[in-house]
């Protein structure tokens, strides 16, 4: 396991509620996890404390087997590879010299970057499919593309594990699609993935394994098919739910009206359950 | 606000009761009988009446404190400067500030049937607003020494002391003149440095420079027409002077910094200390003042 | 790049010679030369012990003030950030009025009263950052700069207009700023404080280009945030500190120049910071030139010719980056 929380507790203010409570997460190597909930959920707390930017109250938080806390800020950045919500491009980079920015954490203080560098910058920019973007300038560059520029960043750490919060906030259905095919990708190619998004259906159809969080607890964890159910979906999201199957057997998530029928079998059919 | 109209209202009483009683009296020791109005021009250009010699005067200018005293009206002056100390009789004066935006409410305390402004712009209004409130008020220039006998006839006239000025301004010419034959032939260069972080000089025109002149020196930045400046130590070296002018006591803290040594009359140990305050200013010490200052340019100390 | 290199150093080269040959008493090159050579001639003295230490020390004081604001604009993430606003200039004002004002006789009371005022107010400027819970927190910075400055200032004036000692009033003078009494003695003092701030700048390159990007990508990316910005403010404050106690408050080089350079080159600080360090020392050689030429013989202060310059200038760099 990468990253692992063990049944742990976030409290922001002392003597305030718990903004997360005896929950577990884990991904492994060749591992997709997609984290969903509704919002305020406890997301993005559980993602800041899987990086140790929010100290836990109970239970325990690893990266590749130690804790947390005792990674100092360099090491952890080569070992884990954050893509955040949403990043202004303040600066008039070129895009290649962003990307390098994820070798810092390689580099010392005054040495130049080596060919090893140069390497590990060019073949981010390929697997992100943006290597004639290079020469541009971040602040010229449309929402996908900054968004890859940034993914690209994030590998060019060279870490063992991807995590994204939510990376299709504002993306049109190709970026959206686009960007879980590279992480799916890179997923398999040895990575480790951690996804927070509130896209149910394509969490469905892209991650190994989903974690339901809802009011700072875990509701479910397991495959799609096994966390996507009509019954807990309604119960935590707090509206209607239906549960259809596309093609590849993925569970896929349709929000009724109230003039929409209501029918018993508003379920996966048994016969196709999830690959 | 109610202070205000109550002091002007009881200026004008004794105002009023001033010209009742002096129009009967004779005049005893020098003042002379009452003329029919004094009037003055000031240096801003105003124009000012008396209807009787000043009795209480307010004077905001050391120099004319000093030329006040002089011409034996000592007696009428009921506000001084911080910075006027001569002759020591005037310690017992009331102390009205620096005389530059003086509180025109301390200067009606005082009483003042006449009040005496430096010549600058920032005493305008204060001059003004004296006026309104029925307060005789005159700005002068009281900067070079040809302003001394001017002055000194001014007051005269307005304080009903014209023969003590009169006798002020005969001594204070001769002595003048007598004070620059006896100066010194060689032309020696003297550097005015009036401070020292930053260095600064006084330029051509001004009181010292003058003194400086008459004494028989010749003011290093006598191009300079700013009655002060910045200078950079390069400039003093350049121009090599023969003597170093300060004010200050003892030996000066500059003199021993290693980027004055460049200056060969630092080096040489060749100043020109003085002490006083009849080198502030124009006023009859002034033939004296010019005289010691030759005495020493003659023999500078260290 | 190399083109550049050439280029820039042939304006340090110009900018030199002409700092040494021009002044209250233009001297030729010739005369230059055979000054700080042989030591011969009557202006050899004037050369090497008034101009030569003056140009040094505005070269580096120029440096030293573009460094410290590149890094502060860095570390505040706002491009208008000046190393005088953290209340340095009105607490280093204070300070030198205190000095003045209690007529210490030591030539070193003013310069050495106006850093500890500098430090004084940069000190509170950090507490008061903190004591909201945000450390360092680049607007509560900026406010609480503003906050001290105004409070240094007012005491300063306070005892400006309530002080009888001569000279209270000069105090103005020599805030202005000036180079007319350096000397090898104050570049040596000066050049003692600078170095370490300066080079720990320098070390501190790459993680200044991460912080610009924003707390959160800069931790992502290895930067420890904490460490970087408290490291940042000690050694601007130095550094800023030390020129005003050196020539008085020079404004406007911590602001125009690392951003004249911005325009030209990448905004990477490993190379922006030296290059702002070259550029920035031309400039106040330059500005020093001006200062000591333009009303010869007298002086004018070096932070007004600075100011006059800098505003025009950095309204045409607003211009062109806004475009």
């Amino acid at each position: 396991m990468i990253l692992a929380a063990r049944d742990i507790a976030v409290r922001y203010r002392a003597g305030g509620p718990l903004a997360l409570n005896r929950v577990s997460c884990e991904v492994g190597r060749a591992q997709l996890v997609a984290v969903v909930g509704p919002n305020g959920s406890g997301k993005t707390t559980l993602l800041r404390a899987l990086l140790g930017l929010v100290p836990v109250e109970q239970g325990l938080v690893l990266v590749d087997g130690r804790p947390v806390g005792q990674w100092p800020r360099r090491l952890l950045a080569r070992t884990v590879g954050v893509v955040a919500q949403q990043e202004e491009a303040l600066l008039p980079l070129r895009v290649a010299d962003a990307v390098m920015m994820g070798r810092y954490a390689h580099l010392g203080a005054l040495s130049a970057p080596a060919e090893r560098d140069r390497a590990a910058v060019q073949s981010a920019l390929e697997r992100c499919d943006i290597s004639d973007l290079a020469d541009r300038s971040v602040d010229s560059l449309s929402g996908g593309e900054w968004k890859r520029v940034r993914v690209a960043r994030a590998l060019a750490q060279e870490p063992q594990a991807l995590v994204l919060d939510e990376p299709t906030a504002s993306l049109d259905i190709r970026h959206e699609m686009e960007l879980f095919e590279l992480v799916r990708e890179l997923v398999e190619s040895g990575l480790a993935g951690l996804v927070i998004t509130h896209h149910l259906n394509l969490a469905a159809r892209f991650a190994h394994r989903i974690v339901l969080l809802s009011r700072g607890e875990l509701v479910a964890e397991g495959t799609p098919a096994e966390v996507l159910k009509r019954e807990t979906l309604t119960r935590t999201f707090e509206w209607p739910l239906a549960i259809t199957s596309w093609r590849d057997g993925s569970p896929q998530v349709v929000p009724l009206r109230s003039s929409d029928p209501t029918s018993q079998t508003d379920e996966i059919p048994p016969r196709q359950e999830a690959p | 606000m109610g202070g205000i109209i109550y002091r002007v209202l009881l200026r004008y009483l004794s105002l009023a009761l001033g010209v009742v009683l002096s129009s009967g009296t004779s005049g005893c020791g020098t003042r002379p009988a009452v003329s029919s109005g004094i009037r003055v021009v000031d240096d801003a250009g105003d124009t000012l009446v008396l209807t009787a010699p000043a009795q209480r005067v307010v004077s905001l200018i050391p120099a004319t404190t000093e030329l006040l005293f002089a011409i034996g009206a000592g007696p009428t002056v009921v506000g001084r400067t911080q910075y006027c100390d001569y002759p020591p009789a005037v310690r017992a004066v009331r102390n009205l500030g620096d005389g530059i935006k003086p509180s025109i409410e301390a200067v009606l305390a005082t009483s003042p049937d006449l009040v005496v402004l430096y010549n600058s712009g920032q005493n305008a209004p204060v001059a003004g607003r004296l006026r309104e409130l029925g307060i005789p008020s005159l700005r002068l220039n009281t900067d070079a020494l040809s302003d001394v006998p001017r002055v000194a006839r001014i007051l005269g006239r307005l304080t009903g002391h014209r023969s003590g000025a009169d006798s002020v301004t005969a001594v204070f010419d001769t002595a003048l003149a007598h004070a620059s034959q006896s100066a010194s032939p060689r032309q020696r260069k003297v550097l005015l440095l009036v401070w020292e972080q930053p260095p600064m000089t006084i330029g051509r025109g001004s009181f010292l420079s003058e003194l400086i002149e008459r004494a028989g020196g010749q003011n290093l930045f006598a191009d300079v027409s700013a009655s002060s400046g910045v200078i950079s130590i390069e400039a003093v070296a350049a121009r090599d002077p023969d003597l170093i002018f300060t004010t200050t006591e003892g030996p000066s803290a500059f003199a021993s910094r290693p980027e004055w040594q460049v200056v060969r009359a630092v080096r040489e140990h060749r100043f020109l200390r003085v002490k006083g305050s009849e080198f502030n200013r124009p006023s009859p010490r002034s033939p004296a003042a010019i005289r010691q200052l030759a005495a020493k340019m003659r023999t500078p100390t260290p | 790049m190399s083109v550049r290199i050439v280029l820039l150093t042939l304006l340090v080269f110009a900018c030199v010679l002409l700092g040494l040959s021009a002044g209250a008493v233009p001297l030729p090159l010739t005369a230059v030369w055979s000054g700080l050579i042989s030591g011969q001639g009557p202006e050899a003295g004037i050369v090497r012990d008034l101009r030569a230490p003056r140009v040094v020390l505005a070269f580096l004081v120029g440096g030293s003030l573009a460094v410290s604001g590149a890094a502060l604009q860095a570390m505040i993430r706002n491009p208008l950030a000046e190393p005088y606003l953290l209340g340095l200039s009105s607490g280093a004002g204070l300070g030198a009025v205190i000095a003045i004002a209690s007529e210490a006789a030591s030539p070193w009371a003013i310069p050495l009263a106006a850093f500890l005022g500098a430090l004084a107010a940069v000190a509170l400027v950090y507490r008061l950052s903190v004591v909201s819970g945000r450390r360092l927190d680049p607007h509560v910075l900026l406010l609480s700069g503003v906050v001290v400055g105004a409070f240094a200032g007012a005491l300063m004036s306070a005892i400006m207009v309530l002080s009888d000692a001569p000279g209270v009033r000069n105090a103005f003078l020599w805030l202005l700023g000036g180079f007319g009494t350096a000397s090898w003695r104050a570049l040596a003092v000066f050049s003692a404080y600078a170095v370490l701030p300066l080079g720990v700048l320098l070390f501190h390159a790459r993680s200044l280009d991460l912080l610009a990007l924003g707390d959160e990508p800069a931790r992502h990316l290895g930067a420890e945030v904490d460490r970087v910005r408290r490291l940042v403010y000690v050694c601007t404050a130095l550094l800023t500190a030390a020129s005003v106690a050196t020539c008085g408050i020079v404004g406007f080089v911590g602001l125009v120049v690392p951003h004249a350079v911005r325009i030209t080159v990448r905004p990477l600080h490993r190379s922006l910071l030296p290059l702002v360090f070259l550029v920035g020392g031309c400039f106040l050689v330059i500005a020093d030139v001006v200062s000591r030429t333009v009303v010869r013989p007298l002086e004018l202060p070096v932070g007004v010719i600075t100011a006059l310059v800098g505003v025009p200038l950095f309204a045409l760099l607003l211009r062109r980056t806004l475009a």
